[in-house]
């Protein structure tokens, strides 16, 4: 009730008082005695103190005091039984602390604000227009970007490179050049020394992240005025942040540098701090006519509109984002939603073993309310203890997590990975926080309302009544566990066969032993000089040169034969050396390779993939065929100009090019090139057989041919293909994770539904038995209960996991992915029916030692 | 006391025992016992078996703002808290006795005249 009076007690009681005083003048006045006239008016109020108790049970501080009393009440009976605490305690930190370590997550890279001064107003600047997009913004822009003093507080300039350093072991450390007021604005703090300022510009000084400090210089104290190696040169260290920043978008950086116009002739990113009193949306308007008037030749103007983006968090939260993600926290809330049915279950069982002490409170004048908030308040208390141990275990599984990522990971891929901050900070805990109060409700509401409400007289009597709806509901809640743990084991047995049946994807060509050398920034001027270096390089048997590594070739075109009145289709293409074939050993089928000359003067010929023949000239030989190309699909106009019409020398075996995942080429040509040809950008290259090559080693020899290493990466293909794999991978190992989490609940739900079946048909058994009953009859009987219960919730499993993959299917639609094969279904079928096997086999023994003189005994 | 029989009572007292009350404030402020003396009298003792029943009902009006509460002294030199119907109270009870009037009139029609049931 609303408006509950600050009046106290003792005032209560002394109007109580004058009541029983007035009275008691009445009746002297109606002539009675004063000591009959008192006794009179106190028979006639009834029970004082009750009505004092009904007072204070009125006011608001009862509630506390209450629950003060039901917390110490569930204490108490908790420690009685202690095993049901640990495993409740346990089964729910387990579960909670999963879903907590993807919220952890999903936190570092979405909803925590960088540690930056004033992030929320932070946007950064792109532009885009249908079929283009960029955030690279020249330094002439920059500076006219900063004069817009009316419509920013802060224009700030970073980077994203990656830098090969000797104080790192000859691996990279991920740098950001930054312009002089980056530090100034954004105001990171430090552990030590100072920031880059406006002095710095041009100077070989650095600030290292905690983490690098840590990594390159032991976290040495007197770091700073050390000097580490970037690429040959020293730099020297002025200071080290604190370790909540790594900067100002998702990719951690390990060192930050001055930027001038020399180290970053081609441009920045952008990232400004808005006037409170402008709009994004407005600075959009104002913008979009200035980023059009410089945007490349080849993009109309009239289509480029300015965009910010928030830039508080490493990734602004959208409703896109949370679509996409919500699959993966699907996932992880149903091991909870497990969790808690198991709890609810447990509980239940509890609640109905203590149906008499619950009868007699009831029947001593409790209230139904009170009874059911003091089992809530039991709840709360198990759910309250849950949530530490999910915290705890998510401090303790995020470090075991991130070292499992790295360890898992290709090394090459490991070293130029690396990840934000991902501290339990308060947002975290607050998830916790509303992760125990929903599953306190969750498991202990159901239980709570069932259990208050026997009838007193039989429970009284020691008769268990209402057993019959509290056991219908410990099934359905089994059922609903069973189902749960179906759908979990089936997405996770699709996750692996598709692992497994990709994984195993010939690709038609070898990538053991092959090394891609790449060039970042699209520096591709620099690959002949890489190319002659490495030619020459003794311990490197060929070279190839590539528009781009066939692990992830996107560039596709329309083509279609010349001499034919057939629709363009879409066909991948790459611009390629001779050595290329050999190296990958890509067969030619047909025809030749190319030659020298086709090579050096890029003459309009082609190979074709045998499927492109195939659709091209069905039965016809490609030899000597003409493919029309119509146009780019996925790069700039420009890209092939000149290549309208070309002749096909020779055909190649079909191989897989771009992401495994989807699938085989539908059809491929393949364009002579050297290394100074336009499109060369990466280098493909085979060492010798003999050698013991290792991918660093091609550092040396680029820098002796006077290259700055600095730009060049090098990857071992195999490792690039299972980088490609990795997230199917992991996915594979977290759905992995989460069904055997699941299923491990269900089998203990099912066995303590089984169990509490038998103890309460014991008696029924040992007349079964004593009437002849075999002990195969017995477990029949087991058996059919089970089986009863986890076949109507593996069904329903079945049916909700073809749903979702059904779903899924409509949203990922890569071709070597399939959702909606048999196998896994059949599969997780056999598994789950092998954890019921395993949750009813020592309860069926059970009943067949059920001794029937005992029990027909125990009747009497 | 059995609990049961204590509900019972309640239920029919929840409402009539409110209406009772701001019926009895109509003539001017009372205390506690005066209220109860006025109720015990005007229902023959049915309505009212305890005076202590009275007190959560006054607590409930108080708190609902129909009756407003004051110490002051009697007529005999005690003092007592006052009870003083609000504007709230008299409206509500002018609603609430016309519906229980109905009520009554409804249940009279429908139970017939009065007869004594084995």
């Amino acid at each position: 009730m609303a408006n509950w009076r600050r009046r106290s007690d003792d005032d209560f009681s002394e109007e109580v008082h004058a009541h029983l005083e007035h009275e008691t003048a009445r009746l002297i006045e109606d002539g009675m005695a004063p000591d009959a006239a008192r006794a009179a008016a106190r028979k006639a109020f009834g029970n004082v103190a009750r009505a004092q108790e009904r007072f204070h049970e009125s006011t608001r501080w009862v509630w506390f005091e209450q629950f003060a009393q039901d917390l110490r009440y569930a204490a108490r009976g908790m420690a009685k039984s202690p095993s049901f605490v640990a495993t409740a305690v346990l089964t729910l930190g387990v579960a909670l602390g999963l879903l907590m370590v993807a919220f952890t997550v999903f936190n570092a890279y979405v909803l925590r604000p960088f540690a930056v001064h004033d992030p929320s107003r932070l946007y950064r600047l792109g532009w885009h227009s249908p079929d283009a997009a960029s955030r690279i913004f020249t330094w002439n822009q920059y500076d006219e970007l900063q004069a817009r003093t009316d419509l920013f507080e802060a224009v700030v300039a970073h980077d994203m490179r990656f830098i090969n350093s000797e104080s790192a072991g000859g691996r990279s450390l991920s740098a950001s050049y930054v312009s002089a007021n980056y530090f100034p604005a954004l105001r990171p703090r430090l552990l030590m020394g100072r920031g880059l300022g406006p002095g710095d510009a041009g100077q070989p000084v650095a600030v290292l992240s905690q983490q690098a400090w840590t990594r390159l210089l032991d976290a040495d104290p007197g770091a700073l005025g050390r000097t580490i190696d970037l690429s040959g040169s020293p730099v020297t260290i002025v200071g080290v942040l604190r370790a909540e920043f790594v900067g100002v978008d998702d990719f951690p950086r390990d060192i930050w540098l001055p930027a001038d116009r020399t180290t970053n002739p081609e441009g920045l990113e952008v990232l400004m701090r808005l006037r409170s009193d402008v709009t994004p949306e407005r600075v959009e308007a104002i913008l979009t006519p200035y980023v059009a008037q410089k945007a490349p030749p080849n993009i109309a103007p009239k289509d480029i509109r300015a965009m910010l983006v928030p830039n508080a968090t490493a990734n602004p939260l959208s409703t896109e984002l949370l679509a996409a993600l919500s699959p993966i926290f699907a996932a992880f809330a149903l091991v909870l939603v497990t969790a808690c049915f198991n709890l609810s279950n447990v509980m239940l069982a509890r609640a109905v073993a203590r149906q008499r002490e619950i009868a007699v409170r009831l029947s001593l004048g409790a209230s139904r309310s009170r009874i059911v908030r003091q089992l809530l308040t039991e709840g709360l208390l198990i759910a309250a203890l849950g949530g530490i141990a999910a915290v705890t275990l998510t401090t303790f599984l995020m470090p075991v997590g991130t070292a499992l990522f790295f360890r898992t990971l290709p090394p090459s891929m490991a070293a130029l990975l690396r990840v934000v901050p991902m501290p339990v900070d308060y947002r975290v805990l607050g998830f916790a926080f509303a992760g125990v109060a929903a599953a306190t409700v969750a498991f202990a509401l159901a239980p709570a309302l069932q259990a208050s409400r026997p009838s007193l007289t039989d429970a009284l009597h020691g008769q268990r009544t209402g057993t019959g709806s509290a056991s219908r509901m410990r099934s359905v809640l089994v059922v609903a566990q069973v189902a749960v743990s179906m759908l979990l084991v089936v997405t996770a047995l699709v996750l692996a066969r598709n692992f497994a049946t990709i994984g195993a994807t010939d690709l038609g060509y070898r990538t053991a032993g092959v090394y891609s050398v790449n060039v970042r920034g699209g520096h591709n001027e620099l690959i002949p000089a890489a190319a002659a270096a490495l030619s020459t390089d003794a311990r490197v048997a060929e070279v190839a040169v590539t528009s781009g590594n066939p692990l992830f070739v996107t560039h596709t075109l329309a083509a279609a034969p010349a001499d034919a009145d057939q629709a363009p289709v879409p066909v991948r293409y790459s611009f390629v050396s001779p050595e290329y074939f050999t190296v990958l050993q890509i067969p030619v089928l047909q025809g030749r390779a190319f030659q020298a000359a086709e090579t050096s003067t890029a003459a309009r010929v082609a190979l074709v993939s045998e499927a492109t023949a195939r659709a091209f000239w069905p039965g016809a030989n490609p030899i000597g065929q003409t493919v029309r190309i119509e146009r780019p699909l996925t790069s700039r106009m420009d890209e092939i100009e000149g290549y309208s019409r070309v002749t096909v020398v020779g055909t190649v075996r079909d191989v897989v090019t771009g992401l495994m995942v989807e699938g085989a080429d539908r059809g491929h040509i393949y364009f002579p090139a050297t290394a100074t040809h336009r499109h060369a950008a990466a280098l493909l290259l085979r060492p010798q057989a003999t050698g013991d090559f290792r991918p660093d080693m091609t550092f040396a020899t680029l820098r002796r041919a006077g290259l700055d290493t600095t730009i060049f990466e090098v990857f071992p293909m195999a490792e690039m293909r299972e980088a490609q794999m990795y997230p199917l991978r992991a996915g594979a190992f977290v759905g992995g994770l989460l069904g055997a989490v699941a299923l491990a609940l269900s089998v203990t739900g099912l066995y303590g539904v089984l169990s509490y079946m038998l103890t309460q048909r014991t008696r029924e058994i040992g007349i079964r038995i004593a009437l002849g009953a075999t002990a195969h009859a017995v477990i029949n009987l087991v058996v059919r209960q089970c089986l009863r219960l986890a076949g109507v919730g593996a069904l329903a499993g079945l049916v909700l996991a073809a749903a979702a993959m059904k779903g899924l299917s409509s949203v990922i639609t890569l071709e070597a992915v399939s959702l909606l094969d048999v196998t896994p279904f059949i599969a997780a079928m056999a598994v789950v029916f092998s954890a019921v096997a395993l949750a009813a086999y020592q309860p069926a023994r059970r009943a067949t030692r059920v001794d029937p003189a005992e029990t027909l005994r125990a009747e009497a | 006391m059995s609990t049961r029989e204590d509900n019972d009572r309640l239920v029919l007292m929840q409402g009539t025992l409110d209406v009772l009350i701001l019926r009895t404030l109509i003539f001017g402020p009372e205390h506690g016992q005066g209220i109860a003396r006025a109720i015990q009298q005007s229902s023959d003792d049915e309505l009212l078996v305890e005076h202590g029943a009275l007190y959560p009902a006054l607590q409930r009006l108080e708190a609902q703002k129909l009756i407003s509460a004051k110490w002051g002294t009697s007529a005999n030199n005690r003092r007592a808290r006052y009870y003083t119907l609000t504007k709230a109270g008299r409206e509500h009870l002018a609603k609430q006795s016309n519906r229980w009037r109905r009520l009554a009139a409804a249940m009279a029609r429908v139970l017939g005249p009065e007869t004594e049931q084995g």
